[in-house]
């Protein structure tokens, strides 16, 4: 604090301050790729939606390397959370597996991950899928069409809430064992029958 | 009342007849200067609609991860304000400060988080005292500015401000703070001559669970708080709370530290329910009781107050929707030399919306009674002592949707009759123009007004029985101002978001005080014999910087130029008895170090003030935060870091006092 004031002095206020406003434009203006995502009040539900679903699946032994290594929640794309998913688990564990996020840029890093939040482009999506298949990881987004590509876990907007829809089918594919807790609160996909 | 209070002052420090004819006079006279000058102001219209969407309000992480999936569902995602209609679009000055931003910047009272907000001017004058005004016109006894606490209009006719030593929250609970500068236009009312800060509580369904916090200090002794919420249905959920603190003194000339402790203590609930998507009820009710002590003498003044108010909103379709709320008000004030001042409150107020087309039409009913009741001094007081103030109000407003939505017009007016001077009108036209995409551009041209207040009428001050020294004007017109104001709104980014906007206002009839006629020149009366204008622009930012990293700030620019109308001969010389900074700004700075420990700074700078002269000062304020596992979180706060003690405000009464720099610590839990 001395070193502020003495600065203050040396320069007059209005000086100091002039250099700290010229210091915090530029910061704004100049720092642009420095910006992430600012996340509102829908990702802040969903990062804790996250947090329920590792409650509420039940993944095979082989999924987890000791008894007691992370339980990891990737995202893969652009990280629509901000800092919020890191908060919702911190110090939060599932039979003794400390909860940790992490993020992805390509499908082929995620393979060790429990969860994996798609926030890709949805062309990509039915990709990324198909690569991710036989691994038990429970693949939850919230692009339109999820469910439909492959996906198990789908979040929608409805009536200004939010909704969960899951793919039985998909979810059969895998070991993972989805709670009847959770299945009661959502909605079920039924894939269209194709006629032999 | 810079020469009102001056004139008092000699003629005690003269020791007249009127020091020995009334023992204590002396004491007497200087307590009851202090904001107890009462100017009844009927204000009407509270402001109902709030502006609609603010910047997506967070919820509390904490209550998240306590609900059930089955809760979560249900939650809304957006947060729904009265009318939506998109800040971007709204034509005037508004800054938000969100829950966050107070938690953040460690504020402990309802004063200390309206710092945050620029287009505010905010001074601690001592423990329990503040000068809070917008665009101008500060003063302990500001009346420019509207301040509704849920839709109830928080004001003492006494002086048609606030009494901020009486108005409290658990700060935990608040969803946002909306502040208007500029008259409040048509919607808010009258009184809203400056500006309107709406404080907004969260709905009870966001504020479940058991919130326990408790903080001590260098500069106060302590403050807690305890709030239980719970659900009695999936559509009713209500709140408890109890609050209380004792702020310690400010610093007197001598450094030592005053007597001016600040005690109080409040308490309430409040429910809501809504059992269709429709219709929704609130319903809350506050008691608090308080010793303020600002004069720093033996016996602290008395406050004590409780309020209910009942809330029905109604949505018919897309197309319509209604409003209807009802509160009573009452407050109680004992200054302790013998002058007591009691005010009971109810008001009802109706407001109806209806899209036809391209118009988005709302009008509004408000009836207000006021009970004003005051226990006279032998030589203070007001005449009557008992008044009963009504005031009927009616508005109109139309909002035009033009060239595809692109362009904004808001044209309205509102009628109201006081006791005083019968029906004023206060139109206003406003424009925003939104057709480049994350850019709005508007303008607004108003009319306000502040109605006479019984301080205005019906105060006198007597050197001794039937010869005044001062007296109330029954003549006193209302203040009026015509505002013209400019902005632009931006968001770039994703990530950042600015707003600028630039005003000037011309007022005219502004209280004066006028000499009486002679041989002696009193009484001393007030007359409407200051005119002038003021201008200024109004800069504010929010950015998240870095995934971790938020800055939010802001900066003032304010100039007022003031001057006698031909015939007055005003004792304050056009002062308006105001004090204000023509430079201000902040910047808040919230750094999320680990996804457990947040570490924010909050610099300020306030120029100076001229008359009585305080020099311009900057401060910082700290807090760092811990939270240390799912249920208790620790916070670490220094205030007014940079200097051991500065001055904010000097009033006319009582003694100037130094704020001081000061560390405390807070726990919280949250189950």
């Amino acid at each position: 604090m001395p070193a502020l004031r003495t600065i203050a002095h040396m320069c007059g206020i209005r000086t100091w301050f002039r250099h700290t406003a010229f210091l915090a434009v530029y910061l704004l203006v100049c720092c642009q790729p420095l910006f992430a995502q600012s996340p509102g009040r829908e990702y802040q539900l969903k990062s804790v939606f996250l947090l329920h679903f590792t409650q509420f699946v039940e993944w095979p032994e082989t999924s987890f390397k000791s008894d007691t290594s992370p339980l990891i929640i990737g995202v893969l794309g652009n990280n629509p959370f901000g800092a919020y998913l890191e908060q919702a688990v911190a110090g939060e564990k599932v039979d003794f597996h400390p909860v940790v996020v992490r993020y992805y840029k390509k499908e082929s890093e995620a393979s060790g991950c429990h969860i994996l939040f798609l926030n890709a482009e949805p062309d990509k999506i039915a990709g990324i899928l198909g690569s991710l298949h036989g691994k038990n990881i429970l693949t939850v987004s919230d692009r339109p069409g999820f469910a439909r590509q492959g996906g198990m876990i789908y979040l929608f907007n409805k009536d200004n809430k939010i909704k969960i829809q899951v793919n039985i089918d998909a979810c059969k594919k895998s070991e993972l064992v989805l709670s009847s807790k959770l299945l009661r609160l959502a909605e079920i996909f039924e894939p269209p029958k194709t006629n032999n | 009342m810079a020469a009102l209070h001056r004139v008092a002052g000699i003629v005690l420090a003269d020791r007249l007849t009127l020091k020995m004819q009334c023992t204590g006079t002396n004491n007497k006279l200087k307590k009851l200067l202090t904001p107890s000058l009462s100017i009844a102001f009927c204000m009407t219209m509270l402001s109902l609609t709030a502006l609609g969407q603010a910047p997506d309000t967070l919820f509390s992480l904490h209550s998240l991860k306590k609900m059930s999936l089955e809760d979560l569902m249900d939650l809304e995602v957006t947060s729904v304000s009265r009318y939506p209609q998109k800040l971007q679009q709204v034509a005037s000055a508004v800054q938000i400060i969100t829950h966050e931003d107070i938690r953040n910047a460690g504020a402990r009272t309802l004063p200390e988080a309206l710092r945050l907000a620029t287009n505010l001017q905010v001074a601690q004058v001592n423990s329990s005292q503040w000068a809070i005004s917008a665009r101008g016109f500060n003063n302990v006894l500001a009346n420019k500015l509207l301040v509704l606490i849920d839709g109830r209009r928080v004001y003492t006719p006494l002086y048609a401000g606030v009494f901020w030593d009486v108005q409290n929250l658990v700060l935990e609970d608040i969803d946002r703070i909306e502040v208007i500068s500029g008259p409040g236009g048509t919607i808010w009312g009258a009184n809203a001559v400056n500006g309107v800060i709406n404080i907004i509580t969260k709905n009870s369904q966001d504020t479940r669970g058991l919130f326990v916090e408790g903080a001590t200090g260098t500069t106060f002794p302590g403050q807690g708080s305890v709030r239980y919420g719970g659900r009695i249905t999936d559509k009713l959920t209500y709140r408890a709370y109890a609050t209380g603190f004792k702020l310690g003194g400010t610093l007197d000339t001598n450094k030592t530290v005053a007597n001016d402790d600040w005690h109080l203590v409040q308490g309430g609930v409040r429910v809501d329910w809504q059992p269709s998507a429709r219709n929704s009820f609130s319903f809350q009710q506050n008691l608090y009781s308080g010793r303020p002590n600002p004069d720093a003498s033996d016996t602290s003044i008395k406050a004590r107050g409780d309020n209910i108010l009942a809330c029905w909103r109604h949505t018919n379709n897309d197309k319509s929707s209604f409003l209807l709320q009802v509160y009573y008000d009452n407050t109680f004030r004992d200054f302790r030399n013998g002058f007591t001042e009691g005010l009971t409150t109810f008001d009802i107020d109706w407001q109806h919306r209806n899209q036809l087309g391209r118009h988005a039409l709302t009008y509004g009913l408000n009836v207000r009674f006021a009970d004003h009741d005051v226990t006279n001094l032998e030589l203070f007081g007001f005449n009557p002592e008992h008044a009963l103030l009504r005031r009927y109000a009616l508005f109109v407003q139309d909002e035009i949707s033009l060239f595809n939505n692109r362009l904004l017009l808001t044209v309205g007016t509102k009628a109201e009759h006081n006791n005083f001077t019968g029906i004023e009108y206060q139109p206003n036209l406003r424009m925003a123009w939104t057709g480049i995409r994350n850019h709005t551009i508007w303008v607004a041209g108003s009319r306000a007004v502040r109605a006479p207040s019984r301080v205005d009428r019906d105060f006198f001050i007597g050197l001794a029985p039937g010869i005044n020294l001062i007296s109330g004007n029954p003549l006193f017109h209302a203040e009026r101002v015509l505002a013209y104001e400019l902005g632009w709104r931006s968001q770039p980014t994703a990530t950042i978001s600015l707003a600028v906007s630039a005003f000037y206002n011309h007022y005219n009839y502004i209280r004066s005080a006028e000499p009486g006629p002679p041989p002696f020149y009193i009484p001393i009366t007030f007359g409407n014999g200051v005119k002038g204008h003021s201008y200024g622009a109004e800069l504010s930012v929010r950015a998240q910087v870095y995934k971790n990293w938020a800055l939010r700030g802001g900066y003032t620019f304010f100039r007022k130029n003031l001057h006698e109308r031909p015939g007055s001969f005003d004792l304050n010389q056009a002062g308006a008895e105001s004090n204000d900074p023509s430079h201000q700004a902040l910047l808040q700075s919230t750094v999320t170090v680990m996804p457990q420990l947040s570490w924010s700074v909050v610099a300020r700078y306030v120029g100076r003030l001229k008359d009585p002269y305080i020099p311009e000062y900057l401060e910082a304020d700290m807090r760092l935060a811990w939270q240390m596992n799912r249920v208790i979180e620790l916070n670490v706060v220094a205030q007014n870091l940079l200097n051991k003690y500065h001055y904010e405000f000097i009033p006319e009464m009582p003694d100037k006092r130094r704020i001081e720099r000061g560390i405390y610590g807070r726990i919280v839990c949250r189950l």
